[in-house]
């Protein structure tokens, strides 16, 4: 009994690691030499061990109940409950997802907003008459040079005072001196004068349809010889998108060529009067013809957005059908014709140009105020 | 709708220097501050404040026990390490005693602390194990190993404490009881 105690102190004290150095050496030996006397260490280790591990989590657990203690564990409680609300109660169990749907629908909102906002034609319809008044000095030489002229040519008119206010494009619907150009280069004139490579002659707006934005000039001078059988016919159909148009137009003192293709069936904003066409425009070319490759009268070109480049605007030539039939039919002699062959089909560019230049005119108005 | 935490948080650094060097201060600040969001979880998946106290302590032990084993890397926030190990706790608590565990209210993120958990349950065996050995060793027994063991008392003081004529009286006294508890220990 005695000699039990004794090892038991002495195996506590070797794992405990209080035996000296030569203790140590002596009761390794005697652990080699007896089992029982080994087995006794391991299961004293693994008593020991457990003890520690107890005593750990028995003074973890008095210090956790201490702070424990200082916690007001009801009203905490009160507040983390469950709710009684479903709301509520799904607002705590899903605050996570709820943000994570917020987030997303705020993102959805916004893509859709600036798909829309990207959809929309940022630009503004700017009609493509001259304003004369606003030209700069360069070209204010060019307003002098239609005065001269105006003089030189003696025409009959009583208003060399006045100075063009505004200048656009027109093309001959007839060979007795109807012209067509845009309701908005004449709309408000006091005198209208059209201009071709035979002269200027005196006109007067004979019919107009400011929403079409069309207008139908009649050349009133006597001076004014009929034109051969014109050369173009205004197309029934519409043009598809692709399709090579050019224009010709006054956005200086000689006629200009433009050439593009339509590339939209709509104009501003989805306008199904128009076609949006790419041709580079300037303010002068407003009323010009716009023609398909074989000579066919597709639109009458009315301006271009002011904000993006190319996109230019052109009636559709429905809407010139619609305006001469609003024209006596017995007072148009040798009137264009509608989806017949035309003239120019098959020729190149240049003798189209050739041929169809005599036809579109310089339109020059006059305000007296 | 935010629920606030007390006060002020430990950083995890602090947490962890504090496990190592033993610091109350350090064990109280953490067992503060994240004891609310256990609470929310026990309390909304069926359990109540009693039950999120122990779930709370025991998932501080396993901290403690992987910070001291040294082999304890902060992978993630504490705070989402001692909310899995609850929420593992918990969810073994519930399917124990054949709850439904499905459709768990979650606050947080979880991370995988299955082997933690593991671990800590055999540890918890052991020590439940002690406790019983150690309840039914009866008095002075309990006491003196108690004294020496956990609250490393002395021989001397022990011998002075239960008023013993000499220490070979209070050590032969100590051996009995060891004796005892370690067959106890062992047997169960």
């Amino acid at each position: 009994m005695r000699n039990e105690i004794e090892l038991e102190a002495i195996i506590e004290d070797y794992l405990k690691g209080k035996l000296t150095a030569e203790e140590r050496v002596a009761f390794e030996q005697l652990r080699g030499n007896d089992p029982v006397v080994d087995h006794k260490v391991v299961a004293h280790k693994v008593f020991l061990d457990s003890m520690a591990q107890y005593a750990h989590v028995v003074k973890l657990k008095e210090q956790m109940d201490a702070a424990h203690s200082q916690i007001d564990v009801a009203a905490l409680a009160e507040n983390l409950r469950p709710h009684p609300s479903k709301l509520v109660k799904l607002w705590r169990n899903n605050r996570s997802a709820v943000a994570i749907a917020a987030s997303f629908i705020l993102l959805a909102m916004v893509s859709l907003y600036s798909i829309q906002s990207n959809n929309k034609q940022a630009g503004t319809f700017e009609a493509m008459s001259k304003d004369m008044a606003r030209l700069r000095s360069t070209q204010n030489t060019l307003i002098r040079d239609i005065k001269t002229r105006e003089a030189n040519n003696n025409s009959n008119n009583n208003n060399n005072n006045n100075n063009a206010r505004f200048g656009g494009t027109g093309f001959a619907i007839s060979g007795n001196g109807y012209i067509v150009t845009n309701y908005h280069v004449v709309r408000g004139a006091d005198s209208v004068y059209v201009q071709n490579s035979n002269g200027s002659y005196k006109a007067k707006s004979f019919y107009s349809d400011p929403v079409n934005d069309i207008a139908i000039l009649k050349i009133s001078d006597k001076r004014f010889e009929s034109l051969p059988a014109l050369p173009y016919t205004i197309k029934r159909g519409t043009s598809g998108i692709g399709e090579s148009v050019f224009t010709l137009g006054f956005p200086k003192d000689d006629i200009v060529l433009g050439d593009g293709y339509v590339s939209s069936r709509n104009g501003i904003n989805g306008d199904t009067l128009a076609y949006q066409v790419a041709i580079p425009v300037n303010p002068g070319n407003s009323g010009g013809p716009l023609l398909d490759n074989s000579g066919n009268v597709v639109g009458i070109i009315n301006g271009k957005e002011n904000k993006t480049d190319g996109a230019t605007f052109a009636v559709k030539s429905k809407y010139i059908m619609e305006a001469l039939n609003a024209v006596p039919q017995d007072s148009l002699s040798r009137k264009v014709s509608y989806g017949k062959k035309s003239s120019l089909r098959g020729l190149k560019r240049n003798k189209q140009v050739q041929k169809m230049q005599d036809y579109v005119f310089m339109i020059k108005v006059y305000n007296n105020n | 709708m935010s629920i606030k935490f007390s006060s002020d948080i430990p950083t995890d650094r602090e947490v962890v220097l504090g496990i190592l060097n033993n610091s109350v201060e350090a064990l109280n600040k953490l067992y503060l501050a994240y004891f609310p969001m256990v609470l929310q979880f026990i309390l909304n998946n069926s359990g109540d404040e009693d039950d999120a106290k122990d779930v709370y302590q025991e998932s501080i032990i396993v901290l403690y026990n992987k910070v001291r084993s040294g082999n304890f890397e902060l992978s993630s926030k504490l705070k989402t390490y001692i909310y899995s190990v609850s929420r593992r706790i918990w969810l073994k608590k519930l399917t124990q005693q054949s709850r439904k565990t499905n459709n768990i209210a979650d606050f947080e993120d979880v991370l995988a602390v299955d082997d933690n958990v593991e671990l800590h349950e055999e540890k918890d065996m052991q020590f439940d194990k002690m406790k019983v050995a150690l309840d039914s060793l009866g008095e002075p027994c309990k006491t003196i190993i108690q004294d020496f063991y956990i609250h490393n008392h002395s021989m001397q003081e022990i011998c002075e404490k239960f008023g013993y004529t000499n220490t070979d009286n209070a050590k032969t006294q100590k051996y009995k009881c060891l004796q005892r508890l370690k067959k106890l220990f062992f047997q169960s």
